[in-house]
């Protein structure tokens, strides 16, 4: 909200600090000061009134008293002195009926009759345009002047214009209309409150006044409105009707119901002087129930205790009495402070406290260092497991990314995903879900990054989410045919997470699912450790990245990071070194096509048992030489024993069992 | 036997000129081989007179100590000779080194560590909570009105919030952590929580939709404003790894009272004024405060007994500081030209 820094100096005697200056210091102790700006010889100051003081602070006079506070100064309160014309009486001429008092908490009225419409004297144009208003008329123009020093939105009407000489505040029918000063029609209902008089709508109420009863250059005698309306409903009404102005922002945040007098007052001076009208006797003021200051029992011990310094109770009552807190000891230690009721944001011996710590200044707190019982942090284990997965990742060549937590209504088309999560009021429709799998967005990385970088690997640790709940997922992608690459990255991370025995099975989609499948039929697995399903490795379908314009193959896998985490472990067992030498003997299988590697393996451990150390495949050969529909395959035989050198008698002895039994089945040939 | 100096001298000399390993062995051999002259001597200590026992004995052993100890020491100097010939030539030293291809964790991932390293070490716990909540958790234990109509002047921009269908909605700050966490654990406590947050806001250079916040929590007998000053200023210092000015501000929060916000003066251009801190000087890092008693109401524990500190602030912030990124939509466009250079 804009500032005059001449009006705010027109509330002292004493000179105000430049306005740069007093713009630091209310940024320290008040409200940020965003901007200060030349305009003529006055200075636009910006401040951006938090909004729980905009009751007490949307207003000049507000500040000034903020100032007062902070520089110690004394403020003048500005003059409402009245001289009634005791020949007219207000409420012979107009009558007020407030049909809901919830939500008109007061409604205050003058009449002033014999004006002179004319335009306003310069200084108070000055004023207004400095505040962003435009001059319309002298009567308009103090109204408005007085809600930007008081903060009490003020309202005028031309009296004859007002049918049956009475105006009513209630709620509107449906279906009426009001022509409004901005010169638009609206169209009201029965949540929004009006200002009406026998027939028809003068005013949308606390919002904007109407063309019906308009101040114009003919108008001799006005009625001033001064109310109080509740926050609830004219923040209703304003939305409903897509209107905020001047008023309806300071009646959203609320404002004190005692304010309406002295503001009215303050208005009728201004125009009895300036516009030579006659006030008329008396306030009409309806104000079923008046609001009385609060008192609040302030701990002394407390004060001290949760700044954190020693505040002497002098400087404490000198802070309150400054903001206009009167406050009386009742016993040491204890003192009552009287809140005046237009400080409508504080109630709590905290609020208090904020005053108290903010004057005083947090840069007078010095630092000191908490006294707690010494409670080492307890380890996150899910943190730690991350960490220690991410690490693994790194050193493996991944690279980390981070995307965004949504996917868009044509991603979701690409993969079908089941059971989304929809936003009610996405950002747009880019991000229109939450994202089912980390997969779609890695895609994206893959097709953003293929032309610049060429291989990529990448990895992201994140959050994904569907209708059963909200998961940690690890999902990694590489570019190329690198399957068995990805199937080690997987082997290699379990190791060092300390998860023995993890398998991988194969996969059949049902034809259903295989249509939209992510994964290349029989080019993909199921990761699992023990029975537990774990994630799913495989190539990418390539219908799915020639929609995501990605070159060439792309193999993921996919993680349960909960799972992984709960199966990982720090243990981590020696194996003792045996100093026995190891002999390797190596095997070459000639097996049809379909025979999967695993079930090689198993025989040669069974058969050999204990005194084979390792197996390790180091060839697969499919070719022209061999027969239609065979593979050769060539394994690495370790032999070794940990309390003995093996003989060649020993060791031969495997090695035949071993031939035998994996040439059990007459489709297996062992070529020797 | 001769002269043993002269000897010395001699043998010596001999091992000097030696020209390869096969040399060097029969000089070995001539006088320390089964047959060769000091052997022969040493064998023949049992024949010698006693009384030139002791002394021959003692000269001989000096004598086969001194020859291994010059046969080592010319055989280190032929080996290291040769190899020096094998691999003749000169190496450009200039010639790039070839790098191990090695992965990047993100700048995030990387800043989030340094915060739970540092607020560890000062005995906070690292807590996390769930990033789709509910209003309760996001606004009305937090003290945040939720069907106040105006409540959107009051909760800033913790309002711009996604709902979800259904009635959820994304948490819009990793406060609701505070009291999932105060509703199972009695103070005293310490913790802080690190977390992805959302907030519904176009994007640019400063903003984005989902960023991280990181959380933090005190609560016990007699914790104070100073208190906090304390802590924040140490994990300030750690942080940029220099002494970091910072000042408090008043403002308002629903969920703390008295409230302030934290700047930090500008780490990019020291206080001068700069674009990073529209030249004032000073960064605005955070929002803190002491825990408002009806948060402690809501959670079950009586204002009266327990005294604390809360504080969010944006890790991507911190992050941009620390490494100088102008732009927060680096961190989620997965572009490894970025990426690789963390």
């Amino acid at each position: 909200m804009v500032f005059s820094y001449n009006w705010l100096q027109s509330f002292f005697k004493k000179k105000l600090p430049k306005p740069e200056k007093l713009a630091e210091i209310l940024t320290m102790a008040s409200f940020e000061v965003s901007k200060v700006e030349k305009r003529g010889n006055d200075f636009l100051l910006d401040i951006d009134v938090l909004p729980n003081r905009a009751p007490d602070c949307f207003s000049h006079f507000g500040i000034a008293r903020e100032c007062a506070a902070l520089l110690n100064y004394k403020i003048q309160t500005p003059s409402a002195k009245l001289k009634e014309d005791k020949n007219k009486r207000a409420r012979d001429l107009i009558k007020i009926e407030v049909k809901d008092k919830v939500a008109c908490l007061r409604y205050s009225a003058r009449v002033i009759s014999e004006v002179k419409v004319g335009s306003s004297p310069k200084w108070l144009k000055e004023r207004l345009e400095i505040c962003g208003l435009q001059s319309i008329n002298n009567i308009v123009d103090f109204a408005n002047y007085t809600m930007l020093e008081t903060g009490q939105p003020l309202h005028a009407f031309d009296a004859e214009k007002i049918a049956g000489g009475k105006i009513t505040v209630r709620f509107a029918r449906k279906g009426e209309k009001i022509s409004a000063l901005d010169g638009k029609k609206y169209e009201l209902d029965n949540n929004i409150l009006l200002i009406a008089d026998r027939k028809e709508p003068l005013a949308i109420a606390g919002i904007k006044g109407g063309k019906k009863a308009e101040i114009d250059k003919n108008t001799k005698i006005i009625v001033l409105e001064s109310a109080n309306f509740n926050p609830i409903v004219i923040s209703k009404s304003s939305k409903k009707l897509n209107l905020r102005t001047d008023a309806s922002l300071r009646f959203e945040h609320g404002i004190d119901p005692n304010l309406t007098e002295s503001a009215i007052n303050r208005v009728a001076s201004l125009i009895a002087e300036i516009a030579k009208g006659k006030v008329a006797k008396g306030l009409i003021d309806f104000y079923p129930k008046k609001v009385l200051p609060q008192k609040i029992k302030l701990d002394l011990k407390y004060v001290d205790s949760l700044i954190g310094a020693k505040i002497s109770e002098k400087e404490i009552k000198n802070i309150l009495e400054r903001l206009g807190f009167k406050n009386k000891k009742i016993k040491t230690q204890l003192i009552e402070v009287t809140v005046p009721t237009l400080r409508l944001d504080v109630s709590l011996p905290e609020d208090l406290i904020e005053e108290i710590a903010r004057i005083h200044g947090y840069k007078n707190v010095v630092l000191i260092s908490p006294i707690a019982t010494l409670i080492p942090p307890v380890k996150n284990l899910e943190i730690f497991w991350e960490d220690m997965t991410k690490n693994i990742l790194k050193d493996m060549g991944f690279s980390e990314v981070y995307n965004y937590s949504f996917i868009s209504k044509k991603e979701n088309d690409i993969f079908n995903f089941k059971n989304l999560i929809e936003l009610e009021n996405p950002l747009s429709s880019d991000y229109q879900y939450l994202r089912p799998s980390l997969i779609p967005n890695l895609l994206k990385n893959v097709s953003k990054n293929q032309k610049i970088v060429g291989e990529i690997k990448i990895f992201e640790l994140g959050k994904i989410f569907r209708k059963a709940g909200e998961k940690r997922m690890l999902t990694v992608l590489m570019n190329g045919d690198r399957f068995f690459e990805a199937k080690g990255t997987i082997d290699l991370l379990f190791n060092k997470l300390g998860i023995a025995k993890v398998w991988y099975d194969e996969f059949e989609a049902t034809p259903e699912e295989s249509k939209t499948s992510l994964w290349v039929q029989k080019r993909c697995a199921e990761i699992k450790v023990n029975q537990e399903e774990l994630g799913f490795l495989g190539e990418i379908s390539p219908k799915i990245l020639e929609k995501f314009k990605i070159v060439g193959k792309v193999v993921s896998f996919d993680l349960d990071f909960e799972k992984l985490s709960r199966l990982s472990s720090e243990e981590h067992e020696f194996r003792p070194i045996s100093s026995y030498p190891a002999a390797i003997q190596d095997i070459a299988v000639l097996v049809p096509g379909d025979v999967l590697v695993d079930e090689i393996l198993n025989k040669i451990q069974i058969a050999g048992g204990k005194l084979v150390r390792d197996v390790d495949l180091f060839d697969i050969y499919e070719g022209e030489e061999l027969p239609e529909g065979k593979k050769n395959l060539a394994f690495h035989i370790i032999y070794q024993a940990e309390d003995r050198t093996l003989s060649s008698d020993e060791i031969n002895k495997i090695h035949k069992k071993i031939i035998s039994s994996l040439e059990e089945n007459p489709e297996w040939q062992v070529r020797k | 036997m001769k002269n043993s100096n002269l000897l010395k001298k001699e043998v010596g000399n001999e091992i000097k000129s030696a020209k390869d390993l096969r040399e060097l062995d029969q000089i070995f051999n001539k006088y320390l081989g089964k047959k060769g002259e000091i052997t022969l001597i040493l064998k023949g200590l049992k024949d010698t007179p006693k009384e030139e026992r002791a002394k021959v004995g003692k000269e001989a052993n000096l004598f086969k100590n001194f020859i291994e100890k010059e046969i080592k020491g010319k055989k280190e100097n032929i080996r290291f000779a040769g190899a020096v010939a094998e691999d003749a030539g000169w190496i450009d030293i200039t010639i790039p080194g070839r790098k191990p291809f090695i992965g990047h964790l993100h700048p995030l991932t990387q800043t989030k560590r340094k915060f739970e390293e540092i607020f560890q070490s000062m005995g906070f716990s690292v807590i996390e909570g769930p990033e789709i909540e509910n209003e309760f958790y996001n606004f009305e234990a937090l003290n945040i009105p939720v069907h106040h109509p105006a409540r959107s002047t009051f909760c800033l921009s913790l309002c711009r919030t996604f709902y979800l269908k259904g009635g959820n909605l994304l948490r819009s700050h990793t406060s609701p952590v505070q009291i999932r966490y105060m509703e199972k654990h009695h103070p005293p406590l310490r913790i802080i929580v690190p977390g992805r947050i959302f907030r519904n806001e176009a994007t640019d250079a400063k903003h984005e939709f989902n960023f991280y916040h990181i959380e933090g929590l005190m609560v016990d007998k007699s914790v104070s404003i100073a208190n906090f000053k304390a802590i924040l200023q140490e994990f300030l210092n750690k942080f940029f790894q220099k002494t970091i000015k910072m000042r408090l501000r008043p403002t308002y929060f629903p969920f703390t009272e008295p409230s302030f916000e934290v700047d930090i003066e500008c780490v990019i251009c020291g206080g001068k004024g700069c674009s990073t801190c529209l030249g004032s000087g000073w960064i605005e890092m955070m929002g803190a405060g002491m825990v408002h008693p009806n948060v402690f109401k809501n959670v079950g524990l009586n204002p009266k007994d327990w005294q604390g500190f809360a504080f969010g602030m944006g890790m991507d912030r911190f992050a941009m500081m620390k490494y100088k990124i102008n732009d927060i939509r680096f961190f989620y466009a997965g572009d490894l030209r970025f990426l690789r250079q963390f």
